[in-house]
């Protein structure tokens, strides 16, 4: 008699999650989103190339009380304004909250829920996909504009550093605000008008007012890792210096750390026990 | 994963690691040549153990809008005339660089050597100075005038000797003989502030942000100084500082403090915030002037306390209208 064929073992999680990692890279990659994320992060490059090139032409592209401003601290400006306000959080929201709410809306949750997998192991997976899509779209326009912006009345040898820090303190900004909206997409019907209300409405708010609600926002912690300084171009940014409290390196890494794995886990445990209803 | 994102992710990562390569090349070694001019050459007559190291880019500053507007404000006075007369060196044209280092010492004197770089017409300078009770030596190649100068304190009469070292072509060394030789050894000996890492760091860090600065070890300059124990009780606990001005059409410039630890940090910003804070208060409605106040911004985390600063240039042209005032004033003419 012939031995009955032994059923397979489940893949692990890991395995599970980097299978689930290489089939949403391409996704995301090739998506409308990415397209959205090239408008928001060429911009910047955009922005860099013509201050260059009026540079090089003698006129001072940026004056500020009639004196032209050197490229460090342009490249300084434009990394808390760019990257730091808008890119980060707005990237994380937007494909954050999409990791499980795209397929619940395209049906084809399914599909991965079938399969035998921790419903954990997709979400991680497909946050690990996020983040490598993100990251390695952010921290080369970073470096683009360095290269361009520095030179202009700079070294680049004395603001090396603090590029290191800039492309660490963006790429845990990504970590961290993917892994909230993550949780946000899971749990959440409207996970896209609730990242949009937290990033725009609730982090703006509490970093203008005195006293601890600052510390319930990521930008808190992200901001106080920022080695350039603060600007204040708008009567918003001049409130927020005014009662900004810079956080400690520890506190600031301990904190986004804690947040990012709770938002992390909570997530997959979310994904793993909520029944989602498709709609007909 | 398909060729397709093979090939995103390497060229991604391509553009981040020749980024990154190209600024540790340029850090390690201390900046691509690529802004003002750096105090390299002359850093090898600083001794290893200084305390603390200046610099100015005097032609850069003297060629800015800003001289040329404080010019108008500051009369130009005889000595200059003078010490060009007879010393055949023009300030303004003449020299390049300035860098001075302090190096430690109860008498101040002694404890400091300037090397200033530049064109200098040495015979005329040596002609002058022996003709003035100046005796030339030669050390460790170098030549050397000196000339005993009284230096009376109140406890004592110490004779310094003031000394001029022409170290090589168009750099001079001026100071106290025994700061001058030290100056020479640590050249001979390559013993010199660029194998002080902690130095280096702090001057790396500054060369390229503005055309004159100053870095040094706060914590050894004021135990050095001899000061009472009550004013270095009150003094910021901070370690290591650096500050430095660009001069262009104003004055866009940056102080940075390492205290010793987050806590004293947080309350020297404190205590720069509530300077600033009083200082918008007492301003009023002061247009120029609280442009300038809203220039300043704190910034630094850790240990690490900044502040930047902008003084515009409408600020040189009010102080310009108040000389003019003055001037008008008491009946006398201004230079335009």
């Amino acid at each position: 008699m012939a031995d009955a064929p032994r059923p397979t073992a489940s893949p692990g999680f890991m395995y599970a999650a980097s299978r689930v990692f290489e089939l949403s890279i391409g996704e995301m990659l090739w998506s409308r989103r990415t397209v959205f994320m090239g408008l928001v992060v060429g911009f910047p490059v955009l922005a860099a190339i013509v201050l260059r090139l009026l540079s090089s032409l003698g006129v001072a592209p940026i004056t500020i009380n009639n004196h032209g401003v050197d490229g460090p601290v342009i490249f300084g400006l434009m990394i808390w304004i760019f990257f730091v306000r808008i890119s980060v959080p707005v990237l994380g929201v937007f494909y954050g909250t999409s990791l499980i709410a795209d397929e619940v809306e395209d049906k084809t949750i399914t599909y991965l829920f079938s399969r035998p997998i921790p419903r954990g192991a997709v979400l991680v997976g497909k946050y690990l996909a996020y983040l490598a899509c993100t990251v390695f779209v952010i921290l080369p326009a970073v470096v683009i504009v360095w290269l361009l912006m520095i030179p202009m009345g700079g070294s680049l040898g004395a603001s090396f550093i603090d590029l290191t820090k800039d492309l660490a303190v963006l790429a845990l900004g990504l970590a961290v605000y993917g892994a909230v909206f993550a949780l946000a997409g899971a749990a959440l019907k409207r996970p896209l008008l609730s990242g949009l209300v937290f990033v725009l409405g609730w982090e703006q708010i509490a970093m203008i007012l005195p006293g601890y609600l600052r510390q319930l926002t990521v930008a808190h912690y992200l901001q106080g890792l920022v080695p350039h300084a603060m600007p204040s171009n708008t009567p918003l940014s001049l409130i927020q210096g005014v009662f900004r409290e810079v956080p400690t390196l520890a506190e600031s890494l301990i904190s986004l750390g804690l947040i990012m794995a709770v938002s992390l886990w909570l997530a997959a445990r979310t994904v793993t026990r909520k029944e989602y209803v498709l709609e007909q | 994963m398909t060729r397709g994102i093979r090939y995103f992710l390497t060229g991604s990562a391509l553009v981040v690691f020749l980024g990154l390569g190209t600024g540790l090349i340029a850090y390690y070694n201390g900046g691509l040549p690529i802004g003002p001019r750096a105090a390299n050459g002359d850093l090898t007559f600083v001794p290893a153990d200084a305390t603390a190291v200046a610099f100015a880019d005097v032609r850069a500053i003297m060629a800015s809008d800003f001289r040329q507007k404080l010019r108008q404000v500051l009369p130009t006075g005889e000595e200059l005339t003078k010490f060009r007369d007879e010393l055949g060196v023009d300030i303004e044209r003449d020299i390049d660089t300035v860098t001075a280092a302090y190096l430690g010492g109860q008498s101040a004197p002694e404890s400091g050597v300037v090397i200033v770089r530049g064109r200098f017409n040495t015979a005329q300078i040596e002609t002058l100075a022996t003709q003035h009770g100046a005796v030339a030596e030669d050390y460790k190649g170098m030549r050397l005038l000196s000339m005993a100068t009284g230096d009376t304190t109140s406890t004592e009469t110490h004779h310094a000797v003031a000394t001029v070292a022409f170290l090589n072509a168009g750099s001079l060394a001026l100071g106290e003989a025994s700061a001058v030789k030290k100056a020479i050894d640590a050249n001979a000996s390559g013993d010199d502030v660029r194998k002080n890492a902690e130095m280096m760091n702090l001057i790396n860090d500054v060369t390229s942000t503005g055309n004159a600065w100053v870095v040094g070890r706060f914590d050894a300059m004021t135990n050095q100084a001899g000061l009472p124990a009550e004013i270095v009780s009150h003094l910021p606990p901070v370690n290591l500082f650096a500050a430095s001005v660009h001069v262009n059409g104003g004055l866009n410039g940056m102080v940075r403090a390492e205290a010793r630890d987050d806590k004293a940090a947080e309350q020297l910003r404190d205590v720069v915030r509530g300077a600033l804070a009083a200082g918008k208060l007492m301003t009023g409605q002061n247009p120029k002037m609280d442009a300038m106040l809203n220039s300043l911004q704190i910034t630094g985390t850790g240990k690490t306390v900044g502040l930047t600063f902008a003084l515009p240039s409408e600020l040189l042209e009010l102080l310009n209208g108040v000389a003019a005032a003055h001037q008008l004033g008491t009946g006398t003419t201004i230079h335009k």
